[in-house]
């Protein structure tokens, strides 16, 4: 291009001089925002990916939360088993004592009365509340008290004593999250906390010849077992032993019926769901009360007791006497108190697991943070040098355009 | 012999032809600064000279010289490069357009900052892990109410706003139309008063200027070709084919309000009332903009809460609430007609023609890495048209589960929590389709039909079409499961439940078995809820809201920075050929100087000629003879 023409050399001067202010307009707007990303148009990439870290980080920090409040929860059932247990203690103490023969019966009387007295705080931790009012052992039920308790009268004593506990809750876990698809427990229901002895239901009815009628859904402690049309009792007690329930199913080979076993000790939670009517046709429910617990049918024999059951019956026997009923119960106490430090060592390894993955997210959480300031904050030293290289440019065509306001060939004529 | 006054006759040529140039420099230096000038030259030409040979020639030898006169005065413009900024204008008024709707658009979603919708969906989700892990809390029921509404307020801001910029858009389009409509007219009548002045030989040098600048800014709105060649009398302007403008002929463009694009309106001709499809300059980019690229930033917002409205009130309907009530929708849903099997009068005669439906689901359970062993083909509708699927007995149900999500059909499909087969409807591509209504499903086979349990038969007589009249008979009577369309814009309407803000306590949080609800401490259900925040819920053709919304984001940047560095880059290409135009026709003012003073120069030296001449004229009157 040869000839310019006088508009040019403005027209250039005021398209650079936009650009350049654009420029710095842009970057001072940045800076103030603390972010590489005005626009999504600056770095969609880095955009699209920050919302899917802030949306992590944001999980992450629930998560702790979380961890946090089943930690407190946790702390607070450790307490109270903790209690329990050294209440048990004593009363093996007291057991082991009594089973002694050179003490009398008064003695033993005297040892009943404050066997009875440890019964009554056992009874009240196990219904304990926590801070919001709800009891902790009750599984979902938690606006009841786990316990029911029964009072009647006891052989050589006077006024009304705890003569048997009713266990009123169910055995839903809450489930809590902690980390993505990870749940944990966060609650203990007393039939499986407070249970000392494996519970066996010893079916009274001829299963020789049974048949499923359609197909059926059961649910043992929650679990659900699916068994279809057709099925005989080896097929039923198949299928239970497959499933991932704690319960050993097998055929009597006596009364040819069918037997369930828990193989730790918790009582059994059983019922048939919707239409099926198997466990009720086979003797282990009664026909038409399908709730659990206090489902079992009467015609079954039910064996295997609650840590409750236990110390009422040494207490019992402490009243009446009899030393190899309290012989007996010492036995009783040991499998109590296995039970409870089985119970706080799962307790143990929760808090355990807690703290691992909340060790973890601490970890993590600034990582992420990192990886997400990576994609869209600002450097703030390049940003500024960038600024300044701006400035110093612009300063300089500014000096240069008033130069171009040269004089024209009119200044030189007459 | 030549007449007396000759010499005098030369002179005044000389100095009248001098002072048109000297007014055409002062006319030049007068508009150096205005827009669109382009520089007049005026050329002087030797006057013919006598004697020319014929019979009543004088007998002296010839030629002899009589002066000079203005031949014409040119206008410097290059009509080539002309026509190379003309096709550029209309690209670059149709990228700086999408740049700055763009721009807007971006700045809806307000990401990736914590105030976006991805966030407020954040505390939603998570209010209700709280509840889960806290049922009987009314505080934690209240918390989830408070959350709700803000995502909600939040849904129908963007929704709002996405709104206001396609009616923005609109008001655009209308203007922008009565924008071309004037410069059509403007063009024609300067083509009139153009070729009245050619026709007598004049160059109207100051008129070409103003026509070219309208044609600039008409090139700027629509895409236009010039064709200044053809008939020099006659200028035509073409745009798709058809004569816009020819000579001081015109025609007009119209508005016409269409109500399967919701009342925005097409662009049509006058004339023929047909509708004209624009491909560059801004009413291009603006019916690009309102029509596909709004419309479906809108279509995707209501798709992801179409779909979170579902799949929340899926769960939440089997919960039961801390009082027990079950069978409660979260948030309150809105049906498209209150019809069960979704009929629906289509073509306004009168009697229903249509069946709306938005979800189906299958009778049996599936397992996702089951091989199914069965051979078939699914037909689906698709965009425009039908589309096919194969599955091959290979195949496991996962694999076509995601062929069908890969297909291009408006249709998405996925196992829901309960392992069933559940098709649901898309928002439709084509403004005359309904968004989230399934439109076709056929199966060759038995995909669809024994295995998954939606259809009742194979083939053509079992396949379900919408353009019937209860087309929910063909689907499985014992078990498949459907759901009637909802109300278009479901962003728009999107609402709790009042039953819920009346009654916390009924907000679902446990689950049941045979029929009654699990302790109040159960919060499985809530805790589903919030599960679906990163489970593979399917929006769309998206697997989790987490991509969705990554998604959303990349999109429409992408499409932001493309409209951006375009645009950049048009403005780059103009300022080089609009330099090239001012060099070639810009004022000079030192060429212009120097120029006058030619003129001067030769107005000087006429003038002087004719003082000498009247020098001698006057010894041969007044002196001669006497």
């Amino acid at each position: 291009m040869n000839r310019v023409s006088s508009n040019m050399a403005h027209l250039d001067a005021q398209y650079h001089m936009m650009l350049r202010e654009w420029k710095m307009n842009q970057m001072q707007n940045k800076m103030g925002a603390q972010t590489k990303i005005k626009e999504l148009s600056d770095d969609p990439l880095a955009a699209a990916h920050s919302t899917r870290l802030k949306s992590y980080m944001y999980r992450m920090g629930q998560y702790k939360e979380n961890i946090e409040q089943i930690q407190g929860n946790l702390a607070f059932s450790e307490s109270r088993i903790t209690n329990f247990l050294e209440v048990l203690q004593r009363i093996r103490e007291l057991s082991v004592q009594g089973a002694h023969g050179i003490y009398t019966k008064q003695d033993m009387q005297a040892m009943a009365v404050e066997v009875n007295q440890l019964l009554e705080q056992l009874v009240s931790l196990a219904n304990s509340r926590n801070g919001l009012g709800n009891t902790i052992f009750s599984g979902y039920e938690s606006h009841m008290e786990p316990f029911l308790v029964m009072r009647g009268r006891v052989e050589n004593s006077e006024g009304d004593f705890i003569t048997a506990l009713h266990y009123r809750g169910d055995i839903g876990k809450n489930m809590g999250e902690i980390s993505e698809n990870t749940y944990v427990e966060m609650n203990l229901p007393g039939n499986q906390v407070f249970w000392a002895e494996n519970q066996h239901i010893y079916a009274n009815v001829d299963a020789t010849g049974y048949q499923v009628q359609e197909d059926s859904v059961i649910r043992i402690d929650g679990v659900v077992v699916k068994l279809n049309a057709g099925d005989n009792i080896h097929a039923v007690i198949h299928k239970i032993n497959e499933s991932p329930v704690g319960v050993r199913a097998r055929l009597d080979p006596v009364k040819d019926s069918l037997v369930l076993e828990t193989t730790t000790p918790h009582e059994l939670w059983l019922e048939d769901v919707d239409v099926s009517s198997v466990l009720q046709d086979l003797g282990i429910i009664q026909s038409g009360k399908n709730t659990p617990p206090h489902n079992i049918a009467g015609s079954a024999n039910v064996f295997g007791g609650s840590i409750f059951d236990m110390v009422i019956s040494l207490r019992d026997s402490l009243y009446k006497g009899d030393h190899e009923g309290v012989n007996a119960g010492i036995g009783g106490m040991d499998l109590s108190i296995e039970s409870i430090t089985t119970t706080l060592a799962e307790i143990g390894a929760l808090d355990t697991r807690l703290q691992v993955t909340a060790h973890r997210l601490d970890y993590e959480l600034p990582e992420v943070q990192k990886l997400d300031s990576q994609e869209v904050d600002l450097d703030l030293a390049q940003a500024i040098t960038e600024l300044k290289m701006l400035e110093y440019t612009h300063q300089a065509a500014l000096a240069t355009s008033a130069r171009i306001l040269r004089p024209t060939l009119l200044d030189f004529l007459r | 012999m030549l007449s007396t006054f000759s010499g005098i006759e030369i002179g005044k040529r000389g100095v009248i032809a001098h002072t048109h140039g000297l007014i055409t420099v002062g006319h030049n230096l007068n508009n150096a600064g205005v827009e669109g000038y382009s520089r007049q030259r005026i050329e002087f030409k030797a006057s013919d000279a006598i004697y020319l040979p014929g019979l009543n020639r004088e007998e002296t030898p010839g030629h002899i010289g009589q002066g000079m006169e203005v031949y014409r005065i040119e206008r410097i413009r290059d009509m080539l490069l002309e026509g190379e900024i003309v096709k550029e204008t209309g690209n670059q008024g149709y990228w700086e357009s999408l740049d700055k709707y763009f721009q807007m658009l971006g700045q809806v979603y307000n990401e990736p900052t914590e105030h976006s919708i991805r966030s407020l969906m954040d505390s939603f989700f998570f209010a209700w892990q709280e509840l889960s892990e806290n049922p009987t809390q009314m505080g934690k029921r209240e918390a989830v109410l408070k959350h709700s509404q803000a995502l909600i307020d939040g849904i129908h801001h963007g929704y709002q706003r996405l709104r206001s910029i396609r009616d923005m858009l609109e008001q655009d389009v209308a203007g922008t139309v009565d924008q071309v409509n004037t410069l059509t007219r403007n063009i024609a009548a300067l083509n009139e008063q153009i070729q009245k002045a050619k026709a007598l030989g004049d160059n109207p040098n100051d008129l070409m200027d103003k026509r070219d600048m309208r044609i600039e800014e008409l090139a700027k709105l629509i895409d236009i070709t010039v064709n200044y060649n053809q008939d020099p009398d006659e200028l035509i302007i073409y745009t798709n084919g058809r004569h816009l403008v020819q000579g001081k002929q015109y025609l007009q463009f119209d508005t016409l309000k269409t109500e399967a694009n919701e009342g925005y309106s097409l662009v049509i001709w006058k004339d023929t009332r047909e509708v004209e499809q624009f491909r560059g300059g801004k009413l291009a980019a603006l019916l690009a903009l309102r029509d596909v690229e709004v419309r479906a930033e809108i279509q995707k917002l209501d798709l992801m809460t179409m779909n979170f409205i579902d799949l929340v009130n899926a769960v939440h309907r089997n919960g039961y609430g801390l009082n027990e009530k079950t069978d409660i929708d979260f948030f309150k849903e809105y049906p498209y007609v209150l019809n069960a099997n979704g009929n629906y009068d289509r073509n306004g005669d009168g009697t229903f023609d249509s069946s709306y439906i938005f979800r189906i689901a299958g009778k049996h359970t599936l397992d996702p890495q089951a091989l199914i062993g069965i051979r078939g083909t699914l037909t689906l509708s698709g965009v425009t048209g039908n589309v096919t699927v194969e599955y091959y007995p290979t195949d496991t149900v996962a694999e076509v589960v995601a062929r069908i999500n890969l297909s291009g059909a408006e249709i998405s499909a996925r196992l829901d929590e309960e392992g069933k087969l559940s098709l649901k409807g898309m928002p439709a591509g084509d403004f005359n389709n309904p968004d989230f209504v399934i439109r076709h499903i056929e199966d060759s086979g038995e995909f669809l039909v024994g295995y998954a349990g939606i259809l009742n038969n194979s083939g053509t007589d079992g396949a379900y079409d919408w353009e019937q009249v209860d087309a929910a008979t063909v689907l499985r009577a014992d078990g498949a499961a459907f759901a009637v369309a909802p109300l278009a814009h479901p962003a728009g309407w999107i609402e709790v439940n009042q039953a819920l803000v009346n009654e916390p306590a009924s907000i679902a949080s446990a689950s049941g078995i045979n029929g009654r609800a699990e302790g109040p401490e159960d919060g499985s259900v809530a805790l589903t809820i919030s599960d679906l925040r990163y489970k593979q819920v399917m929006i769309g053709d998206t697997l989790t809201l987490d991509a969705y919304f990554a998604d959303l984001v990349a999109s429409i940047g992408l499409r932001g920075q493309e409209a951006s560095k375009v645009h950049e880059t048009e403005n780059l290409i103009m300022k080089n050929h609009k330099d090239l135009r001012e060099a070639i026709s810009g004022v000079n003012i030192d060429e212009e100087l120097a120029t006058m003073i030619k003129f001067q120069h030769g107005y000087a030296a006429a003038a002087r000629f004719i003082t000498e001449f009247d020098k001698m004229l006057e010894i041969i009157i007044n002196r001669m003879g006497v």
